[in-house]
């Protein structure tokens, strides 16, 4: 079984962040570049035993190719159709992270934090020297904090203000200091703040908390983490950082039940684990030979499949040498590509199709009806009188094979008369013996400098169309329309639905709209006016997961 | 007990004269009581004139803060579990506090309730920095007071001082009565537009497309149109339509005016606009319109919905106009002004003002210097090719015998 993972390539970086708020994965998938010959490199595991039990997916891993030369062609793959708006801005942003670890940040109006700890006169001159609104302590140890200062200076630091304050040292003072340490490891420095918080505060923040789940958990007496984490439940619902740090500590000491307990309460909290939670049992698996554990390891496999997670490439490498690590099934990985039919190239199976089943397929349907057509309020896209009109015309007619978007098409060319590139289209299509059907407004049939009379007669004759109100929204109509055609039927536009798509309830409607969209949207991609129509294919022959395949 | 007053400053709000009702009180009488009893031994300034990067006391301070470990007196059994969250978000956003974050330093039961109850995180922060920048204005107005006072006060000494004996008789026309004097006019001229004036409708159907504080905000858009109105020399004659009695929007508006509520000269009704006039006589205002106002017209109706969505929901009051078959347009922003960011929703009493003053120019130039600043780059020069429209126009008109008002209109 296989599952196909995001790729990442050099010049972009693309990060499946599977983030749900905006309901898509984004994983480009170049599959569809025919053109291209990329060797981004999979993973698929096969076995040489047929399994016995459960439908175990296969993982597939694009990761980074190790040819980066002789592929010129690179950059048609990152610039996938999809892959705009916040999927773009994401991948920069990615790209961003990366390089800004590198350089170091240099704040106006900041300290020179001193490298070695000093005495109290020296802080006194310091003191001295500095100007600004805040109080000096707070502005230093910030400092200290983003330059990732020795745990001694701090110390000092601390020492000098416990000498004017009688001893006191703040509570903000305390939790950076304790950030520091454990930034640095310091475990028994750790313990010491977390002993004085405790004697000093009858409960902590939040921040802090967390900050000593993260600083306890290498120690022994890692189970007081867990105590935090009880704190932090008090207030609110603790992050998944929070669990991520409590299931390493506990996979660190060889308590794997009270991880996976942990585990089932990230998940029923609705928390999306970090991948950093998931590869640590991986890591962890490969050390213990017990079913139990390997099918709850399969249950993360299966809930990255349900969820459209990705894992990363560290991940991705976890999980192929725990597969490999299972004694008496001789799991072999390998990472490889997937060719433009859809086969693996490692074993040449065919992964799944991106089509999708009758019932999700029926399922979809009635949703776009009910949440983006009607939303509660027909009057906000549409009136009621033209849904009827709209339903009954398509009814009438049998299924179209490509619906096509009237105003988004004609805009398309800058230059040519809007009519004029609609009938092109048109006309062309129309030679392929398709039938179509062309959405539009009702000002096209009013004769004007863009809408040429005889040009819309012509459309009309090649092709069924429907004209909505002016003031009514087309795209829920395309929308239906295709959908209503069947599996079969395509729409054309060069608009993305987003808005339409953010319509929809959940985030597993939009899911599967997302892939019915992927499967069934055509996108004209040249804008030269004489030459032939070019789509950009965005029918991907496949899925990017597949089911079992037993080699 | 020899405590200095710098430490003692985190809790000066302990001083401040309040009654807090049994529960807080045992908290906070606590807490002091934690703090006090904590002795606190002075350090010794150690004086090393060695070099300071070896023989620094840098473990002295743990020492002391250890030292100062409060026996727990916490006595106060908690039982109830929804007062145990209470008590350990109170002291979670203290804690927050300590560290410099923005939150309120008093916080009421209320506000605690609504704070556990929030359903994210990122809507509690919200909330509580809200209620921080609340209680910010708060003190800076109670500061400001102060200093009032004391300028009086000062004032005043100062008049004693110097308080001649001789006091001369003035002579004067008036008695300062200005305000009384107003408020009577502006009363009869809203009497004379309940009578006379052209009708106004905001339209209240959209309480439930809103949440607590967009309604709040709401509620003081239209205060603030109806003082417009009020001062106006020509006023329209407003009314609430659609306005339920005992909806949150009827609850907020009493609360808002007080006893002035039924004393006020406009016209609050449950019905729709729709059955107090003829149809064909409104025009709905919506920025979702396709139709450009041109010019204001005496003869009709227009109603403004009042609606804050601060997440905008386009369409909401076009779809309204749509079902009950009513006219729309928008005002002419793009036509007259460069814009430049900003929603092209204006807020209900700066749309209110632009009608008020419509209705007394006719001029889009005046009246839409109500538009924010912040929103446009300045006004458009009208195109030449708009003026010569416009002058064909007033020659086709001009072509109709004078004083026949119909043919302008139809021309219109």
């Amino acid at each position: 079984m296989t599952y196909l993972l995001g790729f990442r390539n050099i010049q972009k970086l693309w990060r499946s962040t599977p983030c749900f708020e905006l309901g898509l994965a984004t994983s480009p998938v170049s599959l569809f570049l025919g053109v291209t010959r990329n060797q981004h490199r999979w993973l698929c595991v096969k076995t040489t035993f047929p399994l016995n039990s459960k439908a175990i997916n296969l993982l597939v891993a694009k990761t980074r190719t190790l040819k980066e030369e002789n592929d010129s062609s690179r950059q048609v793959s990152s610039d996938h159709y999809f892959a705009a708006g916040a999927a773009k801005k994401r991948a920069h942003l990615n790209n961003n992270l990366q390089q800004r670890d590198h350089a170091v940040s240099r704040k106006r109006g900041t300290i020179e934090v001193p490298t070695t700890p000093l005495n109290s006169e020296e802080w006194d001159q310091l003191k001295e020297d500095f100007k600004g609104k805040i109080s000096f302590e707070d502005k230093v140890i910030s400092q200290m904090v983003r330059n990732r200062s020795s745990v001694d200076v701090a110390k000092s630091l601390l020492a000098w203000v416990a000498a004017k304050n009688n001893g006191i040292v703040g509570y903000n003072l305390l939790v950076k200091y304790l950030y520091l340490c454990v930034y640095h490891k310091e475990t028994s420095e750790v313990i010491d703040v977390y002993e004085i918080m405790k004697a000093k505060y009858k409960c902590l923040e939040t921040g802090a908390n967390s900050i000593l789940i993260r600083g306890l958990i290498h120690s022994d007496r890692w189970r007081e983490a867990l105590l935090r984490l009880e704190e932090i439940k008090k207030v609110t619902i603790p992050s998944k950082k929070n669990y991520n740090d409590c299931i390493q500590g506990a996979l660190f000491h060889q308590d794997v039940n009270l991880a996976w307990s942990l585990y089932q309460e990230l998940i029923d909290h609705n928390l999306i684990p970090l991948l950093d939670t998931l590869k640590a049992f991986f890591d962890f698996g490969k050390h213990i030979n017990d079913d139990h554990y390997s099918n709850k390891l399969l249950d993360i496999l299966l809930y990255l499949r349900n969820n459209q997670m990705f894992p990363g490439e560290s991940l991705a490498h976890s999980i192929k040498t725990w597969f490999e690590s299972i004694p008496g099934r001789q799991w072999k990985g390998q990472f490889t590509t997937v060719q433009k039919s859809g086969q693996c190239s490692g074993c040449g199976r065919v992964l799944e199709s991106i089509h999708l089943s009758p019932e999700e397929y029926e399922f979809l349907k009635e949703k776009i009806m009910r949440h983006v057509i009607d939303g509660g309020d027909q009057y906000k896209k549409t009136t009621p009188q033209e849904l009827k009109r709209f339903e009954k015309f398509v009814n009438s007619c049998p299924p179209f094979d490509i619906v096509i978007d009237g105003l988004n098409v004609a805009k398309m060319v800058f230059k040519n008369r809007e009519s004029q590139t609609l009938l092109d289209v048109v006309s062309q299509l129309a030679q392929q013996n398709l039938r179509l059907l062309v959405l539009g407004r009702k000002h096209m049939l009013t004769p004007s400098s863009q809408w040429k009379k005889d040009e819309m007669k012509q459309v009309q004759e090649q092709a069924d169309c429907f004209f909505a109100d002016n003031i009514s929204k087309d795209d829920p109509f395309l929308l239906y329309a295709t959908l209503n055609s069947g599996n079969h039927c395509k729409f054309i536009t060069k608009d993305l639905m987003r808005d339409h798509k953010a319509c929809l309830p959940d985030a597993h409607t939009r899911h599967l709209f997302f892939k019915w969209q992927q499967g069934h949207q055509l996108t004209i991609m040249n804008c030269l006016q004489r030459s032939k129509l070019a789509f950009q294919r965005q029918m991907l022959p496949f899925e990017t997961r597949n089911h079992s395949c037993n080699h | 007990m020899n405590v200095t007053v710098r430490f003692l400053r985190p809790f000066a709000r302990l001083m401040v004269p309040f009654t807090p009702h049994g529960k807080k009180r045992n908290l906070y009488s606590t807490t002091l009581q934690r703090y006090m009893s904590s002795k606190v031994p002075s350090l010794p300034c150690h004086k090393d004139s060695t070099s300071p990067s070896k023989q620094l006391e840098l473990d002295g301070w743990k020492t002391t803060m250890k030292s100062s470990i409060q026996e727990d007196g916490v006595s106060s059994v908690v039982s109830d579990k929804d007062e145990d969250v209470l008590a350990a978000t109170r002291e979670m956003i203290e804690m927050r506090r300590l560290l410099g974050k923005e939150v309120p330093e008093h916080i009421t039961e209320e506000q605690l309730k609504i704070i556990s109850e929030c359903p994210s995180k990122s809507a509690q922060r919200k909330y509580l920095k809200y209620l921080f920048t609340k209680e910010k204005m708060k003190k800076a107005d109670q500061a400001k007071k102060e200093k009032k006072v004391e300028a009086r006060e000062e004032a005043k000494k100062a008049r004693l001082v110097e308080t001649t004996t001789d006091e001369k008789q003035q002579d004067f026309m008036f008695l300062r009565l200005w305000d009384r004097q107003m408020n009577f006019v502006m009363g009869w001229k809203g009497v004379q537009a309940m009578q006379f004036g052209q009708p106004l409708v905001f339209d209240m159907d959209y309480e439930n497309y809103m949440k607590p504080f967009e309604i709040r905000n709401a509620v003081s858009q239209l205060l603030e149109s109806e003082g417009w109105n009020r001062r106006d020399i020509d006023p329209f004659h407003i009314y609430f339509c659609n306005l339920k009695i005992d909806s949150a929007y009827h609850r907020e508006l009493v609360k808002r005016y007080g006893g002035k509520w039924d004393k006020l000269l406009l016209t609050a009704t449950e019905k729709s606009p729709v059955d107090l006039f003829p149809k064909d006589n409104i025009i709905y205002l919506t920025a979702d319109s396709p139709n450009i106002m041109t010019t204001f017209k005496h003869d009709k109706i227009y109603i403004i919905g009042s609606f804050v969505d601060k997440n905008i929901q386009t369409g909401t009051s076009l779809a309204k106009a749509k079902r009950q078959h009513i006219a729309t347009e928008r005002l002419p922003l793009d036509k007259y002004l460069q814009w430049d960011l900003g929603s092209k929703n204006l807020t209900l009493d700066q749309v209110f003002r632009i009608l008020l003053c419509m209705k007394n120019t006719g001029r889009w130039e005046e009246a839409l210097k109500f538009v924010p600043k912040r929103k446009h780059i300045g006004y458009l020069e009208i195109s030449q090719h708009s003026k010569e429209i416009f002058s064909k126009q007033k020659t086709t008109t001009s072509s109709f015998p004078k004083g026949s008002l119909n043919a302008r209109t139809r021309k219109r």
